[in-house]
């Protein structure tokens, strides 16, 4: 009896709002699961294809730290919409349309930080 | 030179009153019964008798388009833009002209008004060159946006347009009299306004011209102002030629630092370049003109800057260094040196949070040598008194002012939005003015009393004839110029100018809180620096030779490598390598007026901000940073790290200074000629001269004009003609 | 080629109920249009034969599906929109594509357009054309950031690379596209170029790197500024005679919006 109530309020849910995939948080949550193990999966080939200056262990790393970032994200509208942008990537990095560039952005390894206090600001720019 | 016709006056003055009723040109004021109910578009509104048709509807919210008026200006109703239809009226009235009649109904839109400007439109048009591609006033031209809004969108004319040869009137104002619609505005501007009767018309009809006669300069302080008074491109600014066109410029609202009036500017920037100044309204400070200086020294700003830090090397030469080498090495100086060894001098141009880091990092170097390279008389009462040093009245009480008293001064160019509002008083409203000190030409007429300080003495003492007048008078002025004040007797000056202006508030009927001393000050940075507790002049300096000398944008040359100790050090810090700092041992490059976010406070003691409108140039940085980081080198940190932090401290010394735009009562004028008595100073015999006497001495007074080409070109056109410029033949 | 038009839009309206009097107006009209001279020459002359058969045609393709058309406009230079919901697009554009009367068989552009202050802030708009009656039809409908769209590839082949490039620069999901992916930004571009909300200058900024020996991707340090344009000037000199602004169009009618299927 609950578990029709239940479906009753997602469907009527869905009549508000469209999904783009997922009807809820549970299957956007497994489609962020597949696309997690699609990436897991594909590391190691994209260290070996594009010859990174680093271990399948850090690629590893990334991939989980750039989940990570969104993982305060519940609607599943969001979900499927980082999905989709996330399995546009790794369509990109498979078929190696990317370059080493593309792929090492991810790393940020060039930034300097921003000093914070006031003389190494002034000797640094203009800007505070 | 006549004063205007009692019509024009009359009108004039009704424009003012109808249109700014802040303004404070004093209208009587009228009982509410005398009103006059007129309609516009059937919505009534309530005006005062003798409003025109046009300010009724402004007053309604309705702006009707127009050539030839122009508020500030007399009404010359040539132009017929400005035609309506009045209900149960025959024909359609200019609404510029006509005053309004009780229950009139004015249609602003109506079929027959809107014909009535598309007819007019296409009879301006009919001569008007179609070269708004090549126009310096496109993107900006009155007639390009009212043909737009009110011309039609064909064209049938078929005929051959009329050309008019252009005129050379000098280096700041490019003309092309073909695109003139002969509103007149530029020759009102100047009879009225500048009081330089060098622009009028020829001929008539179709051969109406606009020129100067015989070919001369307009040779007016105020001669830019005709280019933003021109609805047209038939007068453009020649340096601003071709350079950019007004959407693709960004606006920062300023303030201006060449005079101590504290203009109230926009600056226009493309590209980290600043591309053209222009005027900004503020009714209380220079209404919506400004000064050539002001206008046209910007391209000062790219000629002859410090960018990088410089050090003197072994050979004596100056050379380019890293900013931690530079404040390293200053930091070094000023640790070696005792407190009393150590001396600053802020120059006219510092602005107030610089001057609050000077004098923090100083105080805490336990140094209290910091001076203002303009002269005050530190005797009496000195700068202590607020009122002493202030242009009390206010620059806008020049209107409410009958009498005014100028010595030693020569407003006209020390500070000529000044003048041009007491040319405005003496047109408007009777002003009269007189004059102890050397006889120079103002604009308007005075009474010369004499050129001697023997006449002071008389005014004084109460035995010149002028007395009776001063002390007939009800709201006078006495107005000394702070050049006056630095001559070796300035402070017997100022106290008997004190004794003066203290006579006539007692003995005339002076309503309280009318205030007649003012002292009128040349430079921007003066007035903060008083405030802040700068010592002015740098006699202590010569007479305690320092061993590091800290010059901060000091670029008046009062001081020489001769004033300081043997092996002493000076530091320069500031945007122009002009007079300090070639005599400095290291430079440190600061920001400019349009480079920083800086409080200046003006003569009144009005205080005002300017912003960023461009980056500084190369390693150059705002004053105060430098002076910040050099204190953290030092071991004396200041406590402020951002802007907010030195205005909050700035707001701790002299809390008027973070009130912008507001200006804080000085007051004890009479305990300030109590002191002022107490000197004992003779006056010397010298007659007051004030060092801006011509048009020439106008153009470069500070660092930045001073480097600024269109200055030259312009002290050479007053000297030898405007035909001694040679312009390129462009257009 | 005008004849053509009126043809279609007869026959159309025959399909419809009330023949005769629309056509008589019709027919009214244009006699009246063409029989006063135009007088007053400083005004642009109105195509009033264009711009009613235009309105007529409009009427009704409205007519024919209610469901799915919310407004039909024509603009100042006779263009005519029809603006429908986000569920019409398929069935609309086939109507448009294949009806005898209106043979839209070209899709001569898919845009979008960002008005952030709307509550579907994305305007999606389809541009076909008829070469068989020489005319031109407007489609509108909108959408959110997560809101998809039906894609028109299945109707018209030419709005494969243009959804692609709505979907790089604006973002807008389109169901069952083929191959949706970027098509102008580089890879592992973030965000959506033509959103308002995304700046002018962008937020990273690329450069070689000697040390890496690659290009490098940092956050935008801008030395110098880019240019900005004040635009807003000249038009606001005289704001009592300007026009009054055209009403938005009814693109947000979210309470006319069909059930779900």
């Amino acid at each position: 009896m609950a578990s029709t109530a239940a479906t009753r309020t997602t469907a009527a849910a869905a009549k508000f709002v469209k999904p783009i995939f997922s009807r809820d948080l549970d299957e956007a949550k497994r489609r962020v699961r597949e696309l997690y193990r699609a990436w897991y999966r594909e590391v190691p080939n994209t260290v070996t294809l594009f010859q990174l200056d680093i271990t399948t262990r850090q690629g590893r790393d990334k991939v989980r730290e750039v989940f990570d970032k969104n993982k305060h994200v519940t609607d599943p509208r969001v979900i499927d919409m980082l999905v989709i942008k996330g399995k546009m990537e790794l369509e990109e990095t498979i078929h190696i349309w990317k370059q080493r560039t593309h792929i090492m952005r991810y790393f940020h390894e060039t930034e300097e930080p921003h000093p914070t206090d006031f003389l190494s600001k002034f000797y640094r720019g203009h800007d505070p | 030179m006549l004063r205007l016709p009692v019509v024009g006056r009359a009108l004039a003055g009704a424009a003012k009153g109808g249109l700014t009723p802040s303004n404070t040109v004093r209208t009587p004021v009228r009982a509410a019964s005398n009103m006059v109910e007129v309609f516009v578009d059937g919505k009534p509104v309530e005006v005062e008798p003798g409003t025109t048709v046009l300010q009724a509807c402004e007053k309604a919210g309705i702006q009707i388009p127009r050539f030839c008026y122009h508020e500030r200006l007399s009404v010359a109703g040539n132009c017929r833009m400005c035609l309506v239809e009045i209900e149960k009226a025959p024909k359609p009235v200019a609404a510029c002209a006509m005053p309004v009649m009780k229950g009139w109904n004015i249609l602003t839109n109506s079929e027959k008004t809107r014909k009535a400007r598309e007819g007019v439109m296409e009879f301006l048009l009919a001569n008007h060159p179609l070269d708004c591609p090549i126009c310096d006033q496109g993107g900006e031209c009155d007639l390009q946006d009212q043909s737009m809004q009110f011309g039609s969108d064909r064209s049938r004319f078929t005929e051959g347009k009329r050309a008019v040869e252009d005129k050379n009137i000098g280096p700041l104002i490019k003309t092309i009299m073909t695109r003139c619609i002969q509103c007149t505005r530029c020759v009102r501007f100047a009879s009225e306004i500048a009081g330089v009767e060098d622009l009028g018309t020829t001929g008539r009809g179709n051969n109406l011209q606009i020129g100067t006669y015989v070919e001369k300069m307009f040779m007016s302080e105020l001669s830019g102002n005709v280019i933003d008074v021109c609805p047209v491109g038939a007068l453009t600014s020649k340096p601003y030629a071709f350079t950019a066109r007004p959407w693709e410029t960004r606006k920062t609202e300023s303030i201006d630092v060449m005079d101590a009036v504290g203009s109230n500017i926009l600056v226009s920037t493309r590209g980290g370049e600043v591309m053209r100044v222009l005027p900004r309204l503020n009714e209380d400070v220079n209404e919506e003109w400004i000064s050539d200086k002001t206008r046209f020294a910007y391209d000062g700003l790219k000629r002859q800057r410090l960018t990088q830090p410089m050090v003197k090397d072994n050979s004596g030469q100056l050379t380019p260094t890293t900013w931690e080498d530079a404040l390293t090495r200053v930091a070094g100086a000023l640790q070696g040196v005792q407190g009393g060894e150590l001396a600053a001098i802020a120059g006219g141009m510092a602005d107030a949070e610089a001057l609050v880091a000077l004098k923090d990092l100083l105080n805490k170097l336990n140094s209290e040598n910091l001076c203002t390279e303009e002269v005050f008389p530190m005797a009496g009462a000195g700068t202590d008194l607020r009122s002493n040093y202030l242009l009390n009245s206010r620059i806008a009480g020049i209107e409410d002012c009958d009498l005014l008293l100028l010595v030693g001064t020569n407003p006209r160019y020390e500070a000529p939005l000044f003048n041009a509002r007491i040319r405005k008083s003496w047109l408007h409203n009777e002003l009269r003015v007189a004059m102890v000190g050397y006889s120079v030409d103002l604009s308007y007429t005075y009474d010369h009393l004499g050129e001697d300080t023997s006449v002071l003495k008389g005014l004084a003492n109460g035995t010149h004839p002028f007395c009776q007048v001063l002390s007939a008078a009800k709201r006078p002025m006495v107005i000394v110029g702070s050049s006056a004040l630095q001559r070796k007797d300035g402070a017997a000056i100022l106290s008997t100018i004190s004794t003066i202006a203290q006579n006539a508030r007692t003995s005339s009927g002076v309503e309280a809180g009318w205030k007649v001393l003012n002292v009128l000050h040349r430079v921007a940075s003066q007035v903060a620096a008083l405030d802040l507790g700068y010592k002015a002049g740098v006699e202590a300096i010569r007479k305690n030779p320092p061993k590091v000398l800290f010059l901060l944008g000091a670029d008046g040359g009062c001081i020489t490598r001769a004033d300081i100790a043997q092996d002493g050090l000076i530091v320069y810090q500031g945007h122009h390598g002009d007079i300090g700092a070639p005599m400095a041992d290291i430079i440190l490059p600061g920001a400019a007026y349009t480079e920083k976010n800086a409080t200046y406070v003006n003569t009144e003691g009005r205080s005002q901000h300017t912003r960023v409108a461009v980056t500084a140039p190369g390693m150059a940085r705002e004053d105060w940073k430098i002076i910040r980081a050099l204190s953290e080198l030092v071991g004396v940190t200041l406590p402020y790290d951002t802007l907010d932090e030195v205005r909050s401290r700035l707001a701790e010394v002299s809390p008027n200074l973070v009130r912008y735009d507001d200006v804080e009562e000085a007051n004890y004028f009479k305990q300030s000629n109590e002191l002022a008595m107490a000197v004992n100073q003779d006056l010397l015999a010298a007659p007051l001269v004030p060092p801006q006497l011509s048009i020439k001495d106008f153009y470069m007074t500070d660092s930045i004009s001073r480097a600024s080409q269109t200055m030259a070109k312009c002290v050479k056109a007053a000297t030898e003609g405007a035909a001694a410029v040679e312009e390129p033949s462009i257009c | 080629m005008a004849a053509s038009l009126v043809r279609f839009v007869r026959g159309g309206l025959g399909r419809g109920f009330n023949v005769a009097r629309s056509s008589c107006l019709l027919q009214q009209q244009t006699r009246l249009q063409s029989s006063t001279t135009e007088t007053r020459a400083t005004v642009r002359p109105k195509d009033a034969v264009t711009h009613n058969q235009l309105a007529a045609f409009g009427e009704y393709v409205a007519e024919i599906m209610p469901k799915y058309i919310q407004q039909v406009q024509l603009t100042c230079y006779n263009e005519l929109e029809v603006m429908i919901h986000p569920d019409g697009v398929i069935p609309v554009l086939t109507f448009l594509k294949d009806h005898t009367n209106a043979q839209f068989k070209n899709m001569v552009d898919l845009t979008a357009v960002d008005i952030p202050t709307r509550q579907n802030r994305f305007e999606i708009v389809y541009n076909l054309l008829s070469l068989r009656y020489n005319s031109r039809i407007r489609v509108k409908t909108y959408t959110d950031e997560l809101t998809t769209v039906e894609s028109a590839v299945s109707v018209h082949e030419a709005a494969n690379w243009y959804e692609r490039e709505v979907w790089d620069m604006y973002g807008v999901f389109f169901a069952n596209h083929p191959d949706l992916r970027r098509i102008l930004t580089d890879y592992g571009f973030e965000g959506h170029p033509f959103r308002k909300d995304f700046p002018l200058s962008g937020y990273v900024e690329v450069r070689y790197d000697d040390e890496v020996k690659r290009v490098v991707a940092e956050p935008v340090e801008l030395s110098q500024e880019f240019r900005k344009f004040d635009l807003n000037t000249p038009w606001e000199v005289f704001p009592s005679y300007r026009d009054p602004k055209e009403a938005a169009p009814k693109l947000d009618a979210g309470d006319k919006a069909p059930e779900n299927k």
